[in-house]
Parts: C-alpha cells; structure tokens; sequence
C-alpha cells in the first residue's frame, strides 16, 4: 500500500505546481504580481528495521519570489521619477509661455518702447500717439495674460493637491485593511498569504507615486507606511487621514495638512517625492519666483514710467498723470493670530530697491523680527516703521500678541493689477515741463531711454537690470532650470527602469519558464501515474497468485 | 539574467517610444528650422539669443530714427537751397541798384522785384513739412514761424533724436537761429534795402545815404548768405554722421543677424541625416520586437 500513497503523494505535488504555474501564467500582466513557486521537500521517512523508508514527497508551503531590497529601490525610484516628471510638466509650461514669441512679455515691450522712440520723433502726430496707446494697453494686457496663466497653474496645483491627499487616504486605509488581514492569515494558516501581500505591495508603490513613502515591516508581518521625513499614515490596522488645508496666511494656497481633523497642521514643508512633492516643489521653488518676478517687472517698469511720465506736458498744456494704475503690495495676517484686528501694512517707497521675495513679520519674545524668503535673510529686533529693499514694513498696533505673524507679498499680485491710466491721446505727455509746443519731444526722448536704464535690482543683489534684461534673466532661470529637470527626469526614469528591471528579473513571470514548468510538472504527473500503474500491476499479481 | 516577460515588452514598448519621441523631436526641429526653440532646450545659448534679439531690436529702432532724422535733415536741405538762391539773387539785384546810372524809377522796379523776393523768402521760412507742421517754429510748429512782416514768432528748441546709443541729434533748425543770425535779420535788412531804393536821390547828401545804405545791406546780405551756408554745411555733415552710423548699424545688424543664425538655426543637412538614420533605427526596432515577441515556448508545446 505503501508504493501507492508515495505515488499519490507525487500526484498531489505535481498537481499543486501545475496550479501555481498555472496561476503564475495567469497573472503573467497582474500589476504587482510576483511569481509563486511550491517549496517542494521529501515527506518525513517511516522507520523499518533495516532503515528509513521514504513516504513520497510534499509540498511544505507556497512561496512568492519577492526581495525586500528590490521592492524598495522600486519605491524610491517611483517617487523620485513621478516628482521630477510632475516638475517638469510644469516647469516647461511656464518656460513655452515665457519664452514664446506670442506669449511672451519681451516682443510687447519692446514693441511699445519703439512706439515711445516714434513718438518721439513725431509727437505732434496723433496716429503716433495712437500706438503708443495701444502698444501700452497690449503690454498690460500681456502681463496679466501670463500672470492669469501662472495663476492657473497654481489652481491646477490645488487641485493636485486634493487628489493627491484623497488618493493617499484611501491607499493608507486599504493597507491598514490588508495589514489585518494578512496578520490573521499568518497566524490562523503559518502560510503566507502571497496575493494578499502583491495587493499590500502594489498599494505601496501606488502610494509612492504620490509622495516619497518609507515602509517598516513588523513582526506581526503587517506594514508601517510613513510619508515625508517619518510621518506615519498607517500604524498596524489604523491609517492616519492626510488633509488638504488653506495655507495659513494665503487661504488660496491648499498645503497638506496631519492631525487631529478638526485642527490639521500644515506639513507641505517636509513632503518631497510622488507627484505631490514635485508639485509642491515646482509652486515654491519656480511658480512663486517667477509669479513674483513678473510682478517685480511690472511695478518697477510701471513706476519708472509713471514718475518720468509726470515730468513731462501733454498735449493740453497739463502735466502729464499716472500712465499706469499699478496694484499694490500686500499684507496678509497669519490666521492663528489671536486678535485679527491687529494687522500690518506695506507699502512701496523705491521700485529699485524691489526684490522679487515675500517676506515675513513676526512678533516673538517681544522683538519684531522680519525674513526674506529667498535667501532667509533675518532682520532681528526691528523698530517699526521697517524701511529695506524697498519697502515700508508697519503694523497699526503698539500691543503686538507673541507669535504674531504676517506675511508679506510685495509683488505677487502686481502683474494682475496692472491697468492702463491714460487712454487719451492728448494725455500722453510727450512735452517738457512746461511745454515748449506742441513738437516738444524732450520728455518723449526721456521716456524712451526708460529701456536703456538698470531700474531692476536683480536677486536681491546690488546690481540692477534694465527691463528687458530682468525679464531675459527670470527667462534663462527658468530655462536652465527646466533643461536639469529635463536631465533629471531622464535618470529617474533610468533609475526607475533599471529598479523595475531589477525587480521583475526576480519577480516576474517568465512565460517560457512557466511553460518549461508546466511540462515538468505534467511529466512528474505522468511519471506519477505509471508508478501506480505498476503499483495497480503489482497487486493483481498477488491477487492472480490465489487463482 | 533572468528576464520576466513584461520586462521583455516594457523593454520593447520603452525603445520604441524613446525612438518616437527623438524622430518627433527632430521633426520639430526641422518643421521650425531652429535648434534652440525655447531657453529649456540650451539655456546658455538661449540667453545669449534674447540679449542680441533686444539689443538687435534697439539698433532697428535707431535706425528708424535715423530715417526720420535724414528726411528731416534732407527737407531743410533743400528748402535752404532754395533759400540760398534768392538770396544770391537779391544779392545780384543789390548789386545792379548801386549802378550809378540808374535813375529813381530803376531802382524803384528793382525795389518790387525784391519785395516779390522778400515774399518768397518769407515764405520758405514759414515752409511746413509732410506731416504739416512748420519747420523753422521750434517746438510750436503748429505756428508759422515769421509774420508777414518778417518777425520771428516761433519757438527757440531745437528737437532732438536718439539716433545712436548713446547719440541724440538736434534735426531741426530754427528760423530765428537760420535768417536772424547773430542779430543780423535777414527780412528787416531787406526791407531796410526796399525803403532804401525807394527813396529818390534829390542831391548829393542822399546819394551818400544811398551809397552808404547799399553797401551796409549787401554786407548783410552776405552775412545772412554766410549763415544759411554753415547751416547747410552742418546739414551735410549731420547727414554724413548719419550715414555712417547707419553703415556700422548695418554692419551690426549682420552681425547680429549671423550670431543669432549660429545660435539658433539648425543644421539641415545634419539633422536630416539624423533623421534618416533614427527612422532606419526605429524600423529595425520594430522589426526586432515583433520578431522577439513571437518566440515563445508555448508555441512548440
């Protein structure tokens, strides 16, 4: 009898690994699908008395091919490529819509200094007047186009934001959910449940996509994910809620938020990686520089008109007004601070002196203190009213609240609020003050040499730019800056190639290996069955003997 | 290696789609002629583009200027060639009347003629431009620049022009500066000279006043005569400065124009070549994965 459980016992293995490879073959494209294998070994032997019979063989347990290290890599490599290509995404539309011809501010400006110097030779002419009146209104007009353009990207981004966080959210509380499972599996069965663990797996690297995760494995064999520098989403069965919350000084800014839901706290700062982080990244490093930069161009190049503008005489004897309307800085409250009634104001007394920077008002251990973003530049214990970089800093309170801040955003809002003050042709004042007549073009010749002047402080240096080398320099950073994402996004994607490749070279299913499996498994089966044919013989042999 | 079959089709789909997006890229390229078509694609060379594209457009502007200028320059020009004319006319006539054997009613004819020149005069110094604005007002040129009588009541400013960098040039001349030189009117001296050949000579006293007055307005006439010619001649040679900043303009521009075409412009035969060797690249890519992609174990079982 014994020769017939051996072979039952090798009809069972073989049927157990044309199963696996059959479900191997089956999930050949499953995404996060890792190959099974049966771990094959020698049943324990009966002892006789002239030694240890064999007792066939069995299956111990069902194994995925899955390394650790690998799975890692692949993680890494997911969020570093899905944050560079997200950067890049957006960096190239801020670089076309600069750069390009038709989109551009450069040819407008240009164009409508040109019109100034044709004035100028002619400013008794109307017509020529006309064009610099319309070559003005197209200058606005293109300011705000690409400033509404970069605000839409910042919308986009918002929107990322919310999916990006809803996204996690329910991956997390999956993972929590497969946690429990997979733990109940382990400790009902001891074997693992391997389908169960590609779905944990996969959830993983689903999450990665979106942020830079860190996974810590437990005895219990349950998963502890965190995002960012160690913040937890999922503990055991529980996950952690991320919210999508409005920044605290700028209520049209989503950050992420983490703790309790009522009162989450603001953690973009310390998100990087998955296409969260790229998007995040891209709005503080490029969309607020250049958003603040086009700003700066727009108040600096608006003032200087402005000023030399009301040198001059128009064509009605009266001296010449504001050309442009210009928007003005703005000073936001940080909404924890305790009285709201108590707020700052900025104003703008040296275009400049401008930088491109935001800067923060902060009232601490009874001292002002205020930072410029860029660089992080601190002035530390400053008397109010704050005088610097061309701006003046106040606050209308003597009974400052600790911890107290506010934000303060000299130029991001300047490109919108740009509008066109003098629309009639006489206004334009094109004369010396006072006139001389009406072919007085001494004004009109100062206003033209606007362009040639460095009225443009540049980085908070002390070298100042002309317009038009300004806006070439915020161009070529934007450039430069999108041709390394480029290069970057190119070896993530290698990186991430090579990781998967890594991967799938020990976890993948490799159909002609299955197949070579499936006619092993098929011949052990065969090889089974003769054996109880024999067996089968065997028997009737002795039973014919009693014939 | 061991290889999982996605990786094989990852592989091949990954190729494949690299090749495309090369063959696209070069197709842009080719399609807009330029290598460099946005600051991403070569910041440093990109930089340098819109800098010379801006000073490019600032030389233009000069330029245009630079015409303006010369067409303003070439109308005085030719208004005080006609101006020099009359005067070496009036002058020729002023001569004739000093002939002693002319009597009263010679001198009377020769007296309307140049009243009929004196209004010529005026009139070319109240001459207007294409655009219709007096050119010898300064900047009122909505006024005429002399009154019937001769007086300047124009404006004394010249207009000037940015023709170069860092050249601004004055391109209009005022009737004051042109016919009044150095407190020498030209009009008041020749109606100075009409009243004077209109006055019958009785005896020898007005014979001297006569002679004498003669004398005193050829010499300003020929003053006058002297500045309309240092205006031409500052015409001239304005017009010759600006003859030559349009050379060296010209000279720039082609420069510039090859400096850009260097930075930016592709190389057709270069990139057509690439062309043609990633699509032969691509069809034997093609041709490799359908080819990988059938071999397949399952087959033969």
């Amino acid at each position: 009898m014994n020769v017939l459980n051996v072979g039952k016992s090798a009809l069972t293995v073989a049927q157990l690994g044309i199963a696996t490879t059959g479900h191997n073959i089956a999930n050949a494209s499953t995404p996060g699908y890792n190959r099974q294998s049966i771990v094959q070994k020698a049943a324990a032997a009966q002892s006789f008395g002239n030694g240890y019979l064999g007792q066939g063989a069995e299956v111990g347990t069902i194994v995925r091919s899955y390394d650790d290290v690998l799975a890692k890599q692949v993680i890494n490599t997911t969020s570093n490529q899905s944050s560079s290509s997200v950067y890049l995404q957006g960096i190239n539309e801020v670089n076309s819509l600069l750069s390009d011809d038709k989109a551009g501010v450069s040819a407008v400006m240009t164009n409508f200094f040109r019109s100034v110097s044709a004035a100028a030779a002619n400013p008794s002419d109307i017509a020529t007047r006309q064009t610099v009146i319309s070559n003005a209104q197209s200058l606005v007009s293109r300011f705000t186009a690409v400033n509404s353009r970069l605000d839409e990207m910042r919308s986009n981004i918002n929107t990322q934001v919310s999916t990006s966080v809803a996204t996690i959210n329910s991956y997390a509380s999956s993972i929590a959910d497969l946690n429990e499972k997979i733990k109940q599996a382990f400790s009902s069965t001891g074997n693992p449940p391997n389908d169960l663990m590609d779905q944990r797996d996969l959830l993983v690297a689903k999450i990665s996509e979106q942020i830079k995760t860190t996974v810590l494995p437990q005895q219990d064999n349950t998963y502890n994910v965190s995002i960012g520098n160690g913040i937890p989403i999922v503990l055991g069965n529980q996950s952690q809620d991320l919210y999508a919350v409005p920044n605290d000084t700028d209520s049209t800014r989503l950050e992420v938020g983490y703790g309790a839901s009522g009162s989450p706290k603001p953690i973009s700062g310390s998100l990087t990686g998955g296409a969260l982080g790229g998007a995040l990244q891209f709005r503080d490093e490029t969309l607020d520089t250049v958003q603040n930069q086009l700003g700066q161009l727009a108040i600096t190049f608006a003032t200087a008109f402005n000023n030399q503008h009301k040198q001059g005489t128009d064509l009605t004897g009266t001296v010449g007004q504001n050309m442009f309307n210009i928007a003005g800085p703005v000073a936001i409250s940080n909404r924890n601070n305790t009285d709201q009634s108590k707020q700052a104001s900025v104003a703008i007394t040296d275009p400049s002196q401008l930088t491109s920077s935001n800067y923060t008002l902060e009232y601490v251990n009874g001292q002002y203190n205020i930072t410029r973003q860029n660089d992080k530049y601190v002035w530390t214990n400053v008397t109010l009213p704050f005088n610097q970089d061309g701006i003046t800093i106040n606050t209308n309170t003597s009974s400052p609240t600790n911890g107290d801040s506010y934000l303060i955003k000299p130029t991001q809002y300047a490109a919108s609020g740009l509008t066109l003050a003098v629309t009639d042709v006489e206004k334009l004042a094109l004369a010396d003050n006072p006139s001389k007549g009406e072919s007085d073009n001494t004004n009109a010749l100062k206003l033209a040499d606007l362009q040639n002047q460095n009225f443009v402080r540049v980085n908070a240096s002390s070298t100042n730019r002309t317009f038009a080398q300004a806006y070439a320099l915020t161009t070529s950073a934007v450039g430069i800056k999108a041709n390394q994402m480029s290069i970057i996004n190119q070896a993530d994607k290698t990186a991430l190639d090579n990781a998967t490749s890594a991967m799938q070279s020990q976890s993948g299913v490799n159909l002609d290996e299955e197949a070579a499996n499936l006619l092993r498994y098929q011949q052990a089966y065969q090889a089974a069955g003769k054996m109880m044919q024999i067996a089968s013989n065997m028997f009737d042999t002795l039973l014919s003997l009693g014939r | 290696m061991r290889l999982s079959t996605n990786t094989i089709y990852a592989n091949g789909t990954n190729r494949l789609m690299g090749l495309q997006s090369d063959v696209n890229d070069l197709n842009e390229k080719i399609s807009s002629g330029k290598k460099v078509r946005s600051p991403a694609d070569d910041p440093v060379a990109s930089a340098r583009i819109i800098e010379i594209n801006n000073n490019k457009s600032m030389k233009d502007t000069f330029a245009e200027t630079r015409k303006t200028a010369s067409s303003m320059l070439e109308n005085y020009e030719t208004n005080l060639s006609s101006v020099t004319d009359l005067v070496l006319n009036i002058k020729s006539s002023l001569t004739a009347a000093g002939n002693a054997t002319y009597n009263d009613s010679q001198r009377q004819s020769i007296a309307t003629e140049l009243q009929g020149r004196l209004d010529s005069l005026i009139s070319l110094a109240n001459a207007k431009d294409s655009m219709g604005n007096f050119i010898y007002s300064g900047f009122t040129t909505d006024k005429a620049a002399f009154t019937s009588a001769g007086v300047f009541q124009g404006e004394t400013s010249r207009m000037n022009l940015q023709i170069d960098d860092n050249r601004t040039m004055p391109t209009t001349f005022t009737g004051d500066s042109v016919f009044n030189a150095n407190g020498n009117n030209l009009f008041a001296n020749m109606q100075q000279a009409i009243t004077l050949l209109n006055t019958p000579i009785t005896d020898a006293t007005s014979r001297t006043n006569f002679t004498n007055g003669l004398a005193t307005a050829l010499q300003n006439t020929d003053k006058s005569l002297d500045s309309i010619l240092d205006t031409r001649a500052q015409i001239g040679s304005q017009l010759n400065e600006i003859q030559i900043l349009d050379d060296t303009g010209d000279d720039i521009s082609l420069q510039y124009s090859k400096v850009l075409s260097d930075l930016q412009d592709l190389d057709y035969t270069q990139a057509l070549s690439d062309l043609a060797k990633k699509n032969t690249i691509m069809e034997a890519a093609q041709k490799s994965f359908v080819s990988t992609s059938k071999l397949s174990l399952f087959q033969f079982i």
